[in-house]
């Protein structure tokens, strides 16, 4: 039960957490969605261009949806059932794909796969990455690290006690994982699902780099608002990508609380099994080398001398790469990154806070509002503040940059912190009231510790997902704001790839860092004794 | 309803008058009234969601009553701070901080008390040394098992020097051996400290063991508030007679062979 003193503190911070998310998100979307009146506006649902569009974006993520899941879902097997060696190594290995750019992922390809690429030449190839196969290739890399957390993260707690049971009845193994594990898993893999297609459809970095002539909607809308300036067009498309999201977020809110109801009772028993560990291994080996692959052609693409004429290891391109203004625009991405971990980081706890131990109706749309901005794709995002602020002193500064990164970034490390503090004792604040130990004290001493693990998930989500975002910040920034990411592209427009293939190095470097240093002020901390006081 | 203590001779300690509380629109708490005499230790009856525990947090503030007050040595405390109350509370999930030693959870406290800041720590292994813990006092509380972190949670109350303590199903986690423990533990404050105790349970026997006297509810109302042997003896309506002595007969036959052999 929550504690019924509402204090005027806490009234005061609800109003402002409110006036935040209707100045922030409501405002801005509304501007934008409200140019959707016009007829005129509407007509470009009618145009070729933009049933091209919607049917490749269709086709496009329902393949990847497709393959991305179903990899998941075989390597979280792997993982969970099977008794290779390596498993801690290959779950991190696996998402490292998720450091980069999307854009990197699209570039990486043209490396290996391009008419000039490592593997097309090594093999004598004669396909086209462009196109296609290209965006489903490289929104696999996207979108499969993502999938895979939300199967593995549950298949990893499954109960082995029905499948011993089931041994013990003489029943099959693979009969076990279809009627047993697959039922376990149908709310996450309906969540994994929804979400990568949702995420595939409203990406337009891989579209961008080996799209080709197959225009995938958030290429279109990113050309008419962008290149054309037309922000009308612009807003009806994204208007459109707002629909898979919308269903996403819907399907995730009925299958999120059955799944984390679940505990483990028993974990399962994984003696070596030679051809079964045998399938595990070389599962492993290819998705691992599939995943980062991509992720080796573009450092090492950095370092050589002319890709693909001259492979003759250099660092000069480091510094060509400084020269062109890497060095400054990562001071910006890594300005807007700690800006936008260390701010988003308190207004999402504050959120939960409110909305897991205070209570009361203004929490629970505080809760529906931190929620909904999952529903909006960057881009959307991205367009609406650039409608909205345009002319306001802070169009073109990196307060905008943060402002727009920490809208679209909150919603993941609310729900850390809401499940995370929803967690914790409901009693806290109650024993410390009757002994007359105030609410911020006791989330500063008490409440704050015991949830430390997950702040540091949720600074390492916000700061990760800065440095690699480009959807949102590519409508709002300028030379003077921005971040590194958008370098990509500039340099690989410039003909420049072994550049630009050291900004997407210089961005895994930077997240691979923050990891480590995250990482190590974890396992101090947790090697700190109790405190008395 | 009201159940007034006819041939109570001094006057309470803590009051309940007229309290009745809903939530969403649904009444759990009918108007109920009753009093706690001064170092008695009083037993809340009842099922679970009959309203024991919101009662609870009313009498010590953690919950506003609809109507009704609250008095305290004959002073209305319905609007006061809980701090403010002279009362502890202990939650049967024991609500400690988790991230602190059991030291640290009981002397916690007394660092934004002035006037005992300086001897917290003190005052805090005494506490603890009067349910025994003093040898846990440097260990982390996550570790302790439930009957230990349940007295560390006693003696975070008792370190404050409470004139009445409220205890919200302490015993109800607790496996029989610690339950036994803890029951004689809180009677030997109750008679040591002279302290005020309100104890709710949803149990019977342990009701019935550890009260001078037992209140019996029953969705939201008193159905009568008497001394043990009064309750036995004479059930005030039917659902005492079910709800109470039936059980406790039910409980005394099931051991009542064993008898021979114990004597």
């Amino acid at each position: 039960m929550a504690c019924q003193t509402n204090s005027r503190g806490s009234k005061l911070l609800k109003v402002a957490l409110l006036l935040f998310f209707l100045l922030a998100v409501a405002l801005p979307l509304i501007g934008m969605f409200s140019r959707l009146a016009d007829p005129q506006v509407r007509e470009v649902f009618g145009t070729q261009a933009f049933a091209t569009a919607c049917i490749n974006s269709l086709v496009v993520a329902a393949t990847t949806t497709v393959i991305s899941v179903a990899a998941a879902l075989v390597m979280s097997w792997v993982l969970c059932r099977t008794a290779i060696h390596g498993k801690g190594v290959l779950a991190v290995l696996l998402t490292v794909p998720m450091l980069v750019p999307s854009l990197a992922h699209g570039m990486s390809l043209v490396y290996l796969l391009g008419s000039n690429g490592m593997i097309t030449n090594m093999l004598h190839g004669t396909w086209s990455i462009y196109g296609f196969a290209g965006i489903v290739m490289g929104s696999f890399l996207y979108s499969f690290p993502p999938a895979f957390l939300m199967i593995y993260d549950v298949m990893r707690y499954e109960d082995a006690t029905p499948c011993q049971a089931a041994d013990v009845l003489g029943i099959p193994k693979s009969s076990q994982f279809v009627r047993i594990t697959l039922p376990f898993l149908s709310k996450p893999l309906v969540s994994a699902t929804f979400a990568t297609f949702a995420l595939v459809i409203t990406d337009y970095g891989v579209p961008l780099m080996v799209g080709g002539k197959v225009m995938t909607l958030p290429v279109l809308m990113y050309q008419n608002a962008v290149g054309l300036l037309d922000f009308d067009t612009g807003a009806a498309i994204g208007f459109v990508l707002l629909i898979p999201a919308v269903i996403d977020f819907v399907v995730d809110l009925l299958a999120r609380d059955s799944a984390s109801s679940r505990y483990v009772s028993r974990g399962f028993d994984l003696r070596p099994r030679v051809a079964r560990d045998a399938v595990g291994y070389v599962v492993a080996v290819a998705v691992t080398l599939a995943l980062l692959a991509p992720v080796a052609s573009f450092c090492m693409v950095s370092f050589v001398t002319k890709y693909p004429i001259d492979l003759a290891p250099t660092f000069a391109n480091v510094g060509r790469a400084l020269t062109m203004g890497a060095g400054s625009y990562w001071v910006n991405s890594l300005f807007i990154a700690l800006v936008v971990s260390i701010l988003g980081t308190i207004i999402a706890y504050l959120v939960a806070y409110i909305t897991a131990r205070v209570g009361g109706v203004s929490a629970r749309l505080l809760h529906l509002a931190s929620v909904t901005t999952l529903v909006v794709p960057g881009i959307v995002l991205g367009l609406s503040f650039a409608l909205a602020f345009r002319g306001s002193p802070i169009y073109g500064t990196f307060a905008i940059l943060i402002l727009v990164n920490l809208v679209h970034f909150i919603a993941s490390p609310y729900l850390m912190a809401y499940n995370s503090l929803s967690k914790v004792n409901k009693n806290l604040e109650a024993v410390g009231q009757t002994m007359g130990v105030g609410r911020v004290r006791i989330v500063l001493d008490v409440l704050v510790p015991a949830t430390a693990d997950t702040i540091a998930e949720m600074f390492s989500f916000f700061f990760v997902n800065c440095m690699v975002t480009i959807s949102a910040v590519s409508f709002l920034s300028t030379t003077l704001n921005m971040p590194l990411a958008l370098l990509v592209t500039d340099l690989d427009a410039q003909r420049l790839v072994e550049c630009s293939a050291f900004v997407s190095v210089l961005i895994l470097a930077t997240n691979v860092v923050e990891k480590v240093v995250v990482a190590a002020l974890r396992r101090h901390r947790h090697a700190q004794p109790s405190v008395s006081c | 309803m009201t159940a007034r203590d006819a041939d109570s001779p001094a006057a309470p300690k803590l009051s309940a008058q007229g309290i009745t509380k809903s939530f969403d629109g649904r009444e759990v708490l009918h108007g109920i009234s009753f009093d706690v005499r001064g170092g008695e230790f009083l037993s809340i009856l009842g099922p679970s969601g009959c309203g024991k525990s919101t009662i609870l947090r009313i009498l010590i503030g953690l919950e506003h009553p609809d109507a009704g007050r609250v008095l305290l040595d004959g002073e209305d405390i319905t609007d006061a701070a809980p701090s403010s109350r002279h009362m502890g509370i202990v939650f049967q999930d024991y609500a400690l901080f988790e991230n602190m030693t059991a030291l640290g959870n009981v002397e916690y406290a007394l660092r934004f008390d002035p006037a005992r800041r300086a001897r917290r720590s003190q005052i805090a292994l005494e506490a603890l040394a009067s349910l025994g813990m003093a040898d846990y006092a440097d260990k982390p509380v996550a570790g302790l098992s439930g009957g230990q972190m349940q007295r560390v949670s006693i003696a975070r109350t008792l370190a404050l020097n409470p004139e009445v303590i409220l205890l919200d199903e302490p015993t109800s986690g607790l496996d029989a051996d610690a339950r036994l423990a803890l029951r004689s533990q809180l009677k030997d404050i109750q008679r040591n400290h002279g302290t005020t105790m309100v104890f709710i349970t949803h149990d019977q026997e342990e009701s019935f063991a550890l009260a001078d006297r037992v209140m019996v509810m029953g969705e939201g109302s008193i159905h009568q508030l008497d001394e043990s042997l009064r309750i036995v003896e004479n059930p005030a309506d039917d659902y005492v007679r079910d709800f109470v002595v039936a059980n406790l007969k039910a409980k005394y036959d099931s051991l009542a062979r064993f008898a021979s052999p114990l004597e």
